[in-house]
């Protein structure tokens, strides 16, 4: 690594304003940051360190959910009794990802801040519509573990496990910058390469993910989080399917969000409306297995994502139905 | 590692030093900062900057307070292969893809390659050399050679290092926990089976 200043804010406005000044990345748990300077991908002059920032922290439970300081760690998270409890698709989806080592670093602010997996991206001699240049090498290069939705103008896809999952909770994303704080939903926290190419997230310069809301009344006893990858650990999702359903015991009000197969987790209303029409049987997933590529743009190697998707999703129903009440 | 008490680098006094950290003292108070760039941790307003030259880091590792001086883009890996002559870690994959580097960071296992060591300031380092020594092997060590647990062994720092981490929580864990818990250790040459059971062995025995 070429040798780098570590600045270390000793409060949020402090990284704010430090990092809008000079565009120094923020470090949280470091292990997507280091890989990519490593790579010298990223040359930074100076790290904003978010790590010894105090308040960054832990669960606490509010009137009206959960409050998961950005910096906690994904284990601390996956772990925690009123997430398990109550949120357990994200407990579920946290002990997925990554290693144990990776999950004892990783904060869940970096999670959904995670660049993405693109092998063009991250290797320093490529430039694409991603990085300030134009076109995308994927879509007519090596494209296995690709977008299937959205994948026009860059086929990169969303690698974080945690993201779909605080789509299908309604999750709020508190952010600061500067002194204004501000509540993103998560579902339009993540963004597609035609909102823009250039960033993932909805953030500004400056902005800072300060916690995680999860809302009580999204809470669901029916849940199901299914998902496929090459290799059990050290490896992402090829595709996943989050399912929550009756949220917070509303009948109908359910949520089906796919992640890894588009550049953002993708809701499918579409979905969610086949499964408010009828009970969880094998007719359900029938009719579910036909729209779930619907829209989906396959490229020359990753058209097995489909029929991936079909079987999770059938996975999914049979995990909602085999579910006790309450 | 070298075990003077902490001293201010000249010209830097451990009062004002820790003024300028503000709630950053945690930190600094081990990472002191060098005189060079004194003008910058001046006020409360700005952050403090560490390097890009070296800095003094203070860091505890396998029970032992030092003091090492070493750039702040430093992995706490490099340090303690580099600074610390603690080459039980091994570096192989550098970016988090394979465990060889495990050390345990306040008891939980952590890739020593993917942080920085300024990170682990105010934290228990144990490190593979910190489990056992050759003349005093603990009993998961022991098992390692008794059920031939390794081949090059070039992963086997790591996989100690998690194994250990694994039966302290979960002095009896199944096949299925043991998995999970090597989960984030690859080898290369396919000892996994012998692994397992040298755990299952050490957990029989109610051994660490
Ligand atoms: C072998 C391996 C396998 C993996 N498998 C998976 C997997 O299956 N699923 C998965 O989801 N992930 C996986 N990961 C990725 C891993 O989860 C991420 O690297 C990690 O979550 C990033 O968190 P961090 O705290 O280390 O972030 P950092 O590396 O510190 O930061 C990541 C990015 O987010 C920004 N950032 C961090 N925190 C904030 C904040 N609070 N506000 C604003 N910006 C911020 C940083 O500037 C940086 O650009 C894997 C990683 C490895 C090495
Ligand atoms: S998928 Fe996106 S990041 Fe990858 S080469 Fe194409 S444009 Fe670039
Ligand atoms: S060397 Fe650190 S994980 Fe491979
Ligand atoms: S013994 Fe050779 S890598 Fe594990």
């Amino acid at each position: 690594m070429k040798p780098f200043k570590v600045a270390i804010p000793k409060s949020v406005e402090q990284a704010s304003r430090f990092q809008k000044s000079d565009d120094s990345p923020f470090i949280a748990g470091g292990t997507d940051l280091l890989a990519r300077i490593k790579e010298y991908v990223v040359q930074p002059e100076t790290i904003v360190d978010l790590k010894r920032i105090e308040g960054m922290t832990g669960i606490t439970s509010t009137d009206d959910g959960i409050r998961i300081g950005a910096l906690t760690t994904m284990n601390e998270v996956a772990t925690d009794g009123s997430v398990t409890d109550d949120y357990p698709a994200l407990s579920e989806t946290i002990m997925n990802a990554a290693t144990p080592q990776i999950r004892n670093m990783a904060t869940i602010g970096g999670n959904i801040c995670q660049k993405p997996r693109c092998w063009y991206l991250r290797h320093e001699g490529y430039s694409c519509a991603k990085n300030g240049g134009s076109g995308c090498w994927a879509r007519e290069g090596e494209n296995e573990f690709h977008a299937i939705f959205d994948n026009q103008v860059c086929a990169v896809t969303s690698p974080s496990n945690v993201a779909p999952v605080l789509v299908a909770y309604s999750a709020l994303i508190e952010i600061q910058g500067g002194e204004e704080k501000r509540e993103i939903p998560a579902e339009d926290f993540f963004i597609t390469p035609d909102q823009d190419p250039g960033r993932e997230v909805l953030l500004e310069p400056g902005e800072v993910v300060i916690s995680i809301h999860l809302p009580a009344k999204n809470r669901t006893k029916k849940w199901s989080y299914t998902e496929a990858r090459e290799k059990q650990s050290f490896d992402w999702a090829q595709a996943s399917v989050t399912m929550l359903y009756d949220r917070g015991g509303r009948k109908g009000d359910h949520r089906v969000v796919l992640g890894a197969v588009s550049p953002a987790p993708l809701r499918r209303d579409d979905l969610e409306k086949i499964l408010k029409s009828g009970s969880l049987d094998d007719a359900m997933i029938k009719k579910l297995q036909m729209k779930i590529g619907d829209g989906s743009h396959p490229l020359s190697q990753n058209g097995y994502k489909v029929p991936m998707l079909r079987g999770l999703i059938a996975q999914g129903v049979r995990n909602i139905s085999g579910r006790k009440e309450g | 590692m070298d075990k003077k008490p902490e001293e201010p680098p000249e010209g830097v006094s451990r009062r004002h030093f820790l003024k300028g950290a503000g709630a950053a003292a945690a930190a600094v108070s081990v990472a002191q900062l060098p005189s060079e760039v004194q003008g910058s941790n001046g006020t409360e307003d700005e952050p403090t900057i560490l390097g890009p030259g070296p800095v003094p880091i203070q860091l505890r590792i396998n029970g032992v307070d030092g003091q090492t001086e070493a750039a702040p883009s430093t992995t706490l890996l490099d340090l303690l292969r580099d600074h610390q002559g603690l080459t039980g870690a091994k570096r192989v994959c550098d970016r988090g893809s394979c465990g060889a580097c495990t050390v345990l960071l306040d008891g939980r296992t952590v890739d020593s390659c993917s942080m920085l060591a300024i990170d682990a300031v105010g934290s228990e380092i144990t490190t593979v050399e910190g489990i056992g020594t050759p003349e005093n092997l603990s009993d998961l060590q022991q098992a390692f050679i008794e059920k031939d647990a390794l081949q090059c062994g070039f992963c086997t720092p790591g996989m100690v290092v998690s194994c250990t981490a694994l039966l302290k929580e979960n002095p009896s864990p199944d096949r299925e926990q043991i998995r999970r818990g090597i989960s984030g250790n690859i080898c290369r040459c396919g000892t996994y089976q012998n692994i397992i059971e040298a755990v299952e062995h050490v957990s029989r025995k109610g051994g660490k």
